[in-house]
């Protein structure tokens, strides 16, 4: 009964509570949000480098991948070895290199291109056509789009610029085989995927390669399995999806230090907000609770009663929250996502459901402790002195 | 007779401005079951002070109080409390009922602490504010309820656990003299039932209802009517 007549009070003062709610409701939302961006991009990541099946990564020993433009040598016998480890099944060789695509008025556009196995590759997926063969190539969707190029199409492309003449080297005509969505692309990004064979001819590294992804087994745990390919094969860094997320995650920190302070902020006002309410009703209430005092409620029920009201207060506007921040996260992720050099498909805001309810759940324990002070305060007042003032 | 309360050399010193107020210098009071007494005298000079210390809501500097048998001083603050719920009946001058309860749930509000079921309190609710002559206000809350009728409620929700003693500071204090009138038929047929009476009142008039007078002046009883109880 104290309970409820605590929680119609808080009810009945329409006009401030729903100002309160309101305020929670945004800091709510600005909590929800720094939470889902503080394990948002590197959760995003992970699932990009797991998208396409390949849970591993091997680069040129001690580097990450595409960190530079160093190269695994004697890359088809370090595969080969690879393939052979126990759990692995398949084994995916890729060779970046630049090529420039020439325009009929001979302007050239420099286009970084891939080099890849038909048989085994996780850069793209198909939308039209199919994989590149000999004297064929693979065009990024934005790129078809905005040259308005169709499967079967001819495209001129230079493997080299002559830097003193400003002339193209080696020119040559494709045909355009299909048109991908490229997993790591920028948005907008105009890219190019050839056969493995081709670029490194025209590049003249003839067993070499930037990077290599591993699938494994089902049920075969990735960092066992890097642990054993990096045994059988110490000539390459071997990473699993979980280590590169590690990497990532420390490349992030100054993202997470900067939702923990938004999020602490939010916390901070939400306390305060609470707390104010609940000291403003429990001063409005004073002469109230000092006769409920005197005609006998315990005071740990009274206490209660203010103590419902802040949890009421914070949970509801915590609910109100929700929706508001996962519409903020919406609208801020399409902003951020709009970064140059920033892979399209990389969000920044996840959807962690432990995160959120334990960020939900510490609002709602804030907004306890926040009516636990004005009601502590209440209920630890001298009895006679508070009756007497309250007839003045 | 058994007596109910029991005050020897009780003084109360209220800390103020690095001095001491001295309040209440050294009251005997002793009251008798079924007794109605009124306590008199001049603004200040302790009245209001005595029946909180008699009723457990304060402590004394000095002295003690026996409330029912039981020895103030040495209960904790619970069981003063638990006391004041269920032995205890207390009227304030501003009646500070919940002003979001109706007039029926303040009733109650008491008896639910006490652990009474639902259906009992309701049941005992309503004969309270029928006996107060409510009956046909059981749903209004105070804020659309007159001064006089939210007394009377007060007093409902003072009986709601059948106490023992009945304390009253200025009762009919924000009263007109018709209204106050009624409330004190009221408390003669609480006391006509059983119930002690302990009231405050500046008001000789109103005092004069009571069988008992207990006059103070600054600080102490100068006065009592029947003076067979005390020390
Ligand atoms: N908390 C307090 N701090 C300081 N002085 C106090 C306090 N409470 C009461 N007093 C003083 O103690 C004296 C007695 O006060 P009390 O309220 O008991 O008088 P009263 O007889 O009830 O007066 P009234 O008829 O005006 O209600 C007064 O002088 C008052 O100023
Ligand atoms: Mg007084």
């Amino acid at each position: 009964m104290i309970v409820g007549a605590s929680l119609r009070a808080l009810f009945r003062r329409r006009g401030r509570t729903s100002l309160a709610l309101a305020g929670i409701a945004v800091s709510a939302a600005l909590l929800l949000d720094m939470t889902m961006l503080a394990s948002g991009l590197t959760a995003s990541f992970g699932e990009l480098l797991g998208s396409r099946g390949y849970a591993l990564r091997a680069t040129p020993k001690g580097i990450l991948p595409f960190d530079s433009d160093a190269t695994i040598r004697d890359a088809d016998g370090v595969a080969a070895r690879m393939a052979a480890v126990p759990g692995v099944t398949r084994v995916a060789r890729v060779l970046g290199a630049q090529m420039w695509r020439m325009d009929a008025r001979g302007a050239a556009e420099p286009l970084f291109t891939v080099g890849i196995d038909r048989t085994a590759q996780f850069l793209y997926t198909l939308t039209a056509g199919a994989d590149p063969g000999a004297g064929e190539v693979l065009v990024s969707e934005p790129m078809a789009r905005t040259d308005g190029l169709r499967v079967g199409d001819r495209v001129r492309l230079a493997t080299g610029m002559d830097a003193s003449l400003g002339r193209a080297r080696d020119l040559r005509d494709y045909r355009v085989s299909g048109i991908g969505d490229f997993v790591y692309n920028y948005a907008g990004q105009r890219s190019l995927a050839m056969e493995l064979g081709e670029v490194r001819r025209l590049t003249g590294r003839p067993n070499e390669a930037s990077l290599m992804a591993v699938a494994g087994a089902p049920g075969v745990s990735d960092d066992s399995l890097a642990r054993r390919i990096t045994a059988a094969v110490p000539a390459v860094s071997t990473y699993s999806t979980r280590e590169l997320m590690g990497e990532m995650d420390k490349r992030l920190l100054y993202f997470r230090q900067m939702a923990t302070i938004l999020g602490s902020i939010a916390v901070v006002v939400t306390a305060l907000l609470v707390s104010t309410i609940v000291t403003i009703g429990v001063r409005e209430r004073f002469g109230e609770i000092a006769t409920l005092r005197a005609v006998g409620v315990a005071r740990r029920r009274i206490l209660a009663g203010i103590v419902a009201e802040g949890v009421a207060l914070a949970t509801i506007g915590c609910a109100l929250g929700l929706p508001l921040g996962l519409w903020m996260a919406g609208r801020l992720d399409t902003i951020l996502r709009a970064f140059p050099g920033l892979p399209a498909r990389l969000s920044f805001f996840a959807w962690d459901a432990g995160r959120v309810s334990l960020a939900m759940g510490t609002v709602a324990l804030i907004g306890a402790l926040a009516g636990c002070i004005p009601g502590w305060g209440a209920v630890r007042s001298p009895l006679g002195q508070a009756l007497r003032e309250e007839a003045e | 007779m058994t007596r109910v309360i029991d005050a020897r050399g009780v003084a109360k010193d209220y800390p103020y401005g690095g001095e001491a107020v001295h309040a209440l210098r050294g009251v005997d009071l002793g009251v008798d079951a079924g007794e109605w007494i009124s306590i008199v005298g001049p603004s200040g000079c302790g009245k209001s002070s005595l029946l909180n210390l008699l009723a457990g809501i304060d402590a004394p500097s000095s002295g003690t109080v026996e409330l029912l048998g039981r020895p103030l001083h040495a209960l904790r603050e619970a069981e003063r409390s638990r006391l004041r719920l269920r032995e205890v009946g207390f009227v304030f001058q501003r009646f500070h009922l919940l002003a979001v309860l109706t007039a029926q749930e303040n009733v109650e509000l008491p008896m639910s602490e006490a652990g009474i079921g639902r259906a009992e309190r309701r049941g005992r609710a309503r004969e309270l504010l029928e006996f107060v002559g409510l009956g046909h206000r059981v749903k209004h809350r105070p804020p659309h309820l007159s001064g006089g009728e939210q007394q009377r409620v007060a007093i409902a929700r003072a009986l709601a656990n059948r106490p023992r003693v009945l304390f009253a500071d200025e009762p009919t204090g924000e009263l007109d003299r018709r209204t106050g009138e009624e409330i004190l038929a009221l408390f003669q047929r609480v006391n006509a039932e059983g119930t002690t009476m302990v009231m405050v009142t500046h008001d000789p008039g109103v005092a004069a209802r009571a069988e008992r007078t207990v006059e103070m002046a600054d600080g102490l009883v100068v006065r009592d009517s029947g003076a067979k109880g005390g020390s």
